[in-house]
């Protein structure tokens, strides 16, 4: 096993080398590039993708293929580029579920430095809300009453360590109280139990409370990004509050450290050109997608944050 | 409201949306008519292939072979004497009988009317009551949802007819298979033996394909080396009573008539049995025509060739169609497998079922409602036009068939993940499907508890953590106990019902 490994690595490398020779001039326009998805068809994620591919031709002087390997909770599909030849022509897009929490939570098949972000596509607001008729509109009368008696609020908030989880986790770190912590679905669940008044309180994305928000049956509290979401310009960010909890979730385009830097700086170029585009941003508002490319700099310090983030709040658990 | 119904109506009616319904209808038809092939096989083996429609083509599609194969599984069960699918397996009782007798014809289009009939009241009474109970549902919590997944479990595993034992191992075996993959509360690893491909759960497409298709297509491929091995030649039964005559063989209003009032008994019989959570069409169709026979001015003639056992029988299996889908669409859960086909199909078009599934998706919901409709206008019309090719559809050969099904749910299931590890799962429900079927395990209960076993377990310890780790939290709900107490009492009726009908019949037979 291991020697067909090292095999394959040397012939990996040996092709790569010839072609990153022969051929730079013309990269990207050989073949498709591919966008290996951990999730299914359909979801965000995926969105993400199809609006890269939707306008590559124009940028990229060729086709952009989202590809989804769901496998194994998403591990196939990180193998799947890990295992690619590392031309660039394969990489991966991915929020940090995946490729991160499972990487801190269990043994996975890769360093988290074998990833180099090429572009942030768009960062995910965490946000907190409840019913407009409830005890809790703001975040400081939750805290207060949580302090009160604790364990008895009920907070719904999607899926154990998801997106809108974690800094639920930090925030209670941050300013000491304690609520019971329902994992759901998902955000429609999350949101379901809160209409319903089965849960006190509710974390999700923007996208799926905005619709109770403006008909007023719920209040946002507060965002757990670093400035205030567009969508809901009213609601502050924790950190205005006080309480520094900045743990936004991002969708990002990933290359194998193996892929050739000149081959990542075109990628990276390109891309962020295709993504601010015109028709980049209207497919963004049809889909729901705030469509705001980071280049490569600025995406790594993110990806850095959240893994010391994760990191920390995932040994805390531990013990 | 009135703009969601513009661009709904918008959606249902675009030309390449009817075309799929049509095509839909077709096959429907076509798999409906052949024995062994049966509607929810062909909507698993279409589910991958849901990715690459638009959402209303891909919804056209399985509403029309849904319907489609409702009423082509009465084709070959009064043609032949063999039921195309489950759902027909009573229609046999009186339809075969009356082909026998010389009526073919009035037989086959008695089942085309109520069919029609039945399936359209239906759907309209999935419209006008799924809305007001997503709103009910609103208010449904873990405790509430816990107790629906246990009636809904309990119902699939009590109505497998004549074997409820073997219902509930197969439910629970379901439930079992649904826990591989991640505990849905701490996002752990469970019961993957350190497998990583099973670390993401089993698939629900290799599954049902598996389960549905694969197993089918297994047991009739040993059928036929089977019969090869022993030299049977099996021939086809005589096609014609000896003295048919067409003339006198025609469907005629007195006869549409007469049969009216088994038409509506199995319309309202098959729509709130459809509507039960876990009941199917083919429990429908016996309850509906055991109803007729016992409420019919001539119950003699049940047995013998009536064609009104032969509409309620019909009218029952089809008014489970739309009624069917109420409890996905207001509580999102499946109350049938075929229910738990289309919202596999709506989750890969990013729409959960549930209560707040129509607020958030009106158009194509509503979009799904006129195609509901108007499939049953074009079943009617292809059906009538088309009936006497039909007739000999269900003549085709398995063996031309079997390998063209298999090679598409291969191919469907890599593509619904790009992963050979589905098709090996594939392969392997398949195998299991053989061995359930061997041992006469129905593959219903499993399916629903696969689908159901989720829900269950996380509202089950949603519940519990709401309810700080008291277990009297799960009935200190009113909704909840009243949910208990409506499941046990319908239980008891059944119960009741069904003994009953045994005694009769006893009677009868001396």
């Amino acid at each position: 096993m291991t020697l067909r490994k090292l095999a394959l690595a040397c012939a990996v490398t040996a092709t790569s080398l010839t072609a990153a020779g022969g051929a730079l001039a013309e990269f990207p326009s050989e073949s498709p590039i591919r966008l290996v998805s951990p999730y299914g068809a359909g979801g965000a994620v995926d969105i993400a993708g199809r609006i890269l591919s939707s306008v590559s031709g124009e940028f990229l002087d060729t086709r952009v293929d989202v590809i989804s390997l769901s496998g194994a909770g998403g591990q196939e599909a990180i193998e799947y580029v890990r295992d690619a030849e590392p031309d660039g022509y394969t990489m991966l897009i991915t929020d940090y579920g995946p490729l991160v929490t499972t990487a801190l939570r269990e043994d996975v098949g890769y360093e988290l430095d074998d990833w180099i972000p090429i572009v942030q596509i768009t960062e995910v607001a965490p946000i907190f809300f409840a019913r407009a008729d409830s005890a809790f509109t703001s975040i400081e009368a939750l805290i207060e009453a949580a302090q009160a008696a604790p364990d008895t609020i009920s907070v719904g908030h999607g899926r154990h360590l998801s997106v809108p989880h974690l800094p639920l986790i930090l925030l209670e770190q941050e300013a000491e109280f304690s609520t019971v912590h329902l994992p759901t679905t998902g955000g429609a669940q999350a949101l379901a139990f809160v209409l319903g008044g089965q849960v006190d309180v509710g974390a999700s994305v923007p996208s799926t409370i905005q619709g109770s928000v403006d008909d007023g049956t719920l209040v946002a509290l507060a965002v757990a990004t670093a400035e205030r979401v567009s969508s809901m310009p009213d609601v502050p960010t924790l950190l205005e509050l006080g309480f520094d909890v900045v743990m936004p979730a991002w969708y990002t385009i990933f290359a194998h450290r193996d892929v050739p830097e000149e081959r990542r700086a075109i990628l990276e170029e390109r891309i962020m050109a295709a993504l601010e585009s015109e028709s980049a941003q209207a497919l963004g508002q049809r889909t729901g997608t705030d469509v705001q490319p980071l280049g490569a700099e600025a995406s790594m310090t993110a990806y850095q944050t959240t893994i010391g983030n994760l990191t920390a709040i995932l040994d805390q658990l531990v013990d | 409201m009135l703009e969601f119904l513009g661009e709904a109506f918008a959606l249902a009616f675009a030309p390449e949306v009817i075309i799929f319904a049509c095509v839909g209808i077709l096959l429907g038809i076509t798999v409906g008519a052949i024995p062994g092939l049966s509607g929810d096989m062909a909507i698993a083996v279409l589910l991958p292939f849901v990715f690459v429609l638009e959402p209303a083509s891909a919804l056209g599609l399985l509403v029309g072979v849904y319907k489609g194969s409702m009423f082509g599984g009465s084709i070959s069960a009064i043609t032949f004497g063999v039921p195309g699918t489950a759902g027909a397996a009573a229609t046999v009782i009186d339809g075969y009988q009356a082909k026998l007798a010389g009526k073919p014809n009035k037989a086959l289009h008695t089942a085309l009317y109520s069919s029609c009939i039945g399936d359209t009241t239906s759907d309209l009474i999935l419209i006008f009551l799924a809305l007001p109970l997503a709103l009910v549902a609103l208010k449904f919590g873990p405790v509430e949802f816990f107790a629906l997944y246990v009636i809904s479990l309990t119902l699939v595993a009590a109505l497998t007819m004549g074997q409820v034992a073997r219902g509930v191992a197969a439910a629970a075996l379901g439930v079992m298979l649904a826990m591989i993959g991640r505990d849905p509360m701490t996002g752990a690893q469970r019961y993957t033996f350190g497998m990583p491909e099973l670390s993401g759960g089993i698939g629900l497409i290799p599954l049902l394909v598996g389960i549905f298709a694969i197993s089918e297509i297994l047991v009739q491929i040993a059928r036929m080396l089977q019969r090869r091995r022993f030299q049977q030649r099996v021939t086809t039964p005589a096609q014609d009573a000896p003295a048919y005559d067409p003339s006198k063989d025609k469907m005629d209003w007195p006869t549409f008539r007469s049969t009216f009032g088994a038409t509506m008994l199995g319309t309202g019989m098959g729509t709130f049995i459809g509507a039960l959570p876990g009941a199917g069409a083919s429990l429908a169709a016996f309850m509906s025509y055991g109803l007729a026979q016992r409420l019919s001015r001539k119950p003699k003639e049940f047995g013998k060739g009536s064609l009104e056992g032969v509409a309620a029988a019909e009218a029952g299996n089809s008014a489970t169609s739309g009624a069917t889908f109420i409890p996905l669409f207001a509580f999102g859960i499946p109350g049938s497998a075929t229910a738990a086909l289309f919202g596999a199909a709506l989750i890969m078009m990013s729409i959960t079922p549930g209560p707040t599934m129509m607020r958030d998706n009106m158009a194509i919901i509503y979009a799904l409602f006129f195609i509901l409709i108007y499939a049953n206008l074009f079943n009617l019309v292809a059906s009538k036009v088309l009936l006497p090719v039909y007739s000999r559809l269900a003549m085709i050969q398995p063996r031309y068939v079997l390998p063209i099904v298999l090679g598409l749910a291969i191919l469907g299931t890599f593509a619904s993940s790009n992963s050979i590890n589905a098709v090996w799962m594939l392969l392997a429900a398949g195998v299991l499907g053989v061995a359930l079927r061997w041992f006469g395990v129905p593959l219903g209960p499993l399916v629903l508890g696969f689908i159901v076993g989720p829900g269950l377990e996380e509202s089950l310890r949603q519940a519990l953590m709401l309810g700080r780790n008291d277990w009297t939290h799960l009935v200190k709900s009113p909704l909840a106990l009243g949910i208990y107490f409506g499941t046990f009492a319908l239980l008891l009726l059944f119960w009741l019902l069904t003994r009953k009908r045994n005694v009769l019949t006893k009677e009868e037979v001396k």
